[in-house]
């Protein structure tokens, strides 16, 4: 028997929730898009809607593709539409408060056997689930961005998740043509954490004036990586990454090996950001 | 003009170098083979300490002493390895994890050495196709410290039991674009050469942040050093294909 779900939805539109959609209707389910507003929800769609078209105008996929795809969106402005869902994968801003808002409601609503997922990469998932009355089918979900290509997602089994939930969630995520691993909930998840010392060891490095930026860059690019830390981080922002920095940092209660640098902060509160304001650890001209 | 190099150490990282300098057409002795009459270049890659220092120092008699002496600076700086010798100023580290890869070679500079002659020195390599990228001198350069410490931590996360080791491999390929899991990279690279730099660090920059996972060491007791060894993280057989265990 395939593993799968037969009504899904994905709370919030931005980024990562969108992308998500993306992922979901390219592989046939019809998906419940909720925002705050419909006009938020159908702005969203339409900015799939562009991004789909470009890739026809590319050949790469056929007008009645991309049609059926964003055919398969309801957009909703009411969590109580999400009622017969049995998998709700929540993406909004990562505030804790306004996450467990979301679950404690969708706790009420659904049956007890609906997944409820969340995509954070930096919350607790134990912590969300704790909030809830059934907290066996409550798990992270957490694609990479950008999600339509990023083949990794990281099934997070809370504390008190059900693991033949995650099982089965593991089964349909390969379903979907992606590559899942299942991660025991800590902090960081697996990836954001065992990437800590590739950017935390960069700014140490030329903090103790052992190499420069583009030293750093240079050398680690020759031994096989894709891009240097630097360059990186200014193509994921640097303010993303001192946010991923001081997130595990502090969930592992200060343990050094993850203590941020006072540079990363200098750098968020001069607004050196990277690419998107034009100047990060380089400079970018238009 | 750089015939005769003298390699010191044993295991991968001599043989690497071994085969870079033969690609070049450049002798390679070792110390027990006897010296020849003009040596050009010292080239140490010896990874335990004690045998490293003791090899340096007995070299350094019958040797003139202007000829450079490139010594793997993974666990010490190059500074406490040049302070063993009577002529500290020819001392260079450079770093020979990757060697045969990596187009850029890692040159760290002793406070003792004698900035007039680092042209003349990093000539050798140059001619053997390097570019050089003469960094700070603090052990184990930008790569073998910024790998060692990706290792470190995917030990940790293992031993904390958040996933498993096919899962840390394939989550930091996919989820991160690395060239190799940290795991694999680990069983490539020797889990007790990843051990000693991370000694290296954890002794001479004394933070906590270095500390080596207590599984890397237990793994170095048992052996169970990477592909070398035929067990690592993984296991292999002698095609060095991947099988878990």
């Amino acid at each position: 028997m395939q593993p799968t779900f037969h009504r899904l939805a994905v709370i919030g539109a931005g980024t990562m929730g969108l992308g998500i959609v993306e992922v979901l209707v390219a592989s046939g389910f019809h998906v419940q898009l909720a925002e705050a507003s419909k006009e938020i929800g159908s702005a969203a769609v339409n900015r799939l809607q562009k991004r789909l078209n470009a890739r026809v105008e590319k050949g790469k996929v056929t007008a009645e593709i991309v049609e059926a795809m964003v055919n398969r969106i309801q957009p909703v402005d009411q969590l109580e539409e999400l009622r017969e869902c049995d998998l709700i994968i929540e993406a909004v801003v990562e505030k804790s408060e306004v996450k467990e808002e979301i679950f404690t409601a969708l706790d009420k609503i659904t049956s007890p056997d609906a997944i409820l997922a969340s995509n954070t990469s930096s919350l607790s998932i134990t912590s969300i689930a704790s909030k809830t009355k059934h907290p066996e089918r409550v798990m992270g979900l957490h694609f990479f961005n950008p999600a339509p290509y990023m083949p990794l997602v990281e099934v997070v089994q809370g504390l008190q998740t059900d693991p033949q939930k995650v099982e089965h969630m593991m089964d349909w995520v390969r379903h979907l043509g992606k590559e899942p691993v299942k991660v025991m909930d800590s902090p960081g998840f697996l990836v954001n954490r065992v990437a800590r010392p590739f950017h935390l060891e960069a700014y140490r490095l030329v903090g103790n004036g052992v190499a420069s930026k583009e030293q750093v860059d240079r050398i680690l690019q020759d031994a096989g990586f894709k891009m240097g830390p630097f360059k990186l981080q200014d193509l994921i922002g640097i303010d993303v990454n001192y946010a991923a920095s001081t997130s595990v940092y502090n969930e592992y209660f200060q343990e050094p090996r993850f203590q941020p640098h006072p540079q990363q902060k200098m750098m968020v509160e001069s607004g050196y950001l990277g690419q998107k304001t034009k100047k990060g650890h380089y400079e970018y001209v238009e | 003009m750089w015939n005769n190099v003298v390699l010191l150490g044993d295991g991968p990282l001599f043989w690497e170098v071994r085969d870079y300098l033969g690609d070049y057409h450049v002798q390679v002795h070792t110390l027990d083979q006897g010296l020849p009459k003009e040596v050009h270049a010292v080239i140490d890659v010896e990874l335990d300490d004690e045998q490293k220092k003791k090899s340096l120092r007995l070299l350094e008699d019958h040797i003139p002493s202007d000829v450079p002496i490139f010594s793997s600076a993974l666990s010490r700086t190059a500074t406490e390895i040049a302070s063993w010798l009577s002529h500290p100023e020819r001392v260079l580290g450079f770093s020979p994890i990757l060697f045969y890869k990596m187009k850029r070679l890692e040159i760290s500079l002793p406070l003792q050495f004698e900035e007039s002659q680092l042209q003349a020195h990093l000539l050798f390599w140059k001619e053997m196709g390097k570019e050089m990228e003469v960094v700070g001198d603090e052990p184990g350069f930008v790569f073998p410290r910024m790998v060692a410490l990706l290792i470190n931590e995917a030990a940790f996360a293992l031993t904390e039991g958040i996933a498993t080791k096919g899962d840390i491999d394939l989550a930091m390929k996919k989820g991160t674009n690395y060239p190799f899991g940290p795991l694999e990279w680990a069983d490539d690279i020797g889990v007790d050469v990843i051990v000693t730099i991370l000694n290296g660090l954890y002794r001479e920059l004394g933070e906590e942040k270095y500390r080596p996972a207590p599984l890397l060491k237990k793994m170095v007791y048992a052996g169970y050093i990477g592909q070398v060894a035929g067990r690592g993280f993984h296991t292999y057989k002698r095609t060095s294909s991947l099988v878990e265990w």
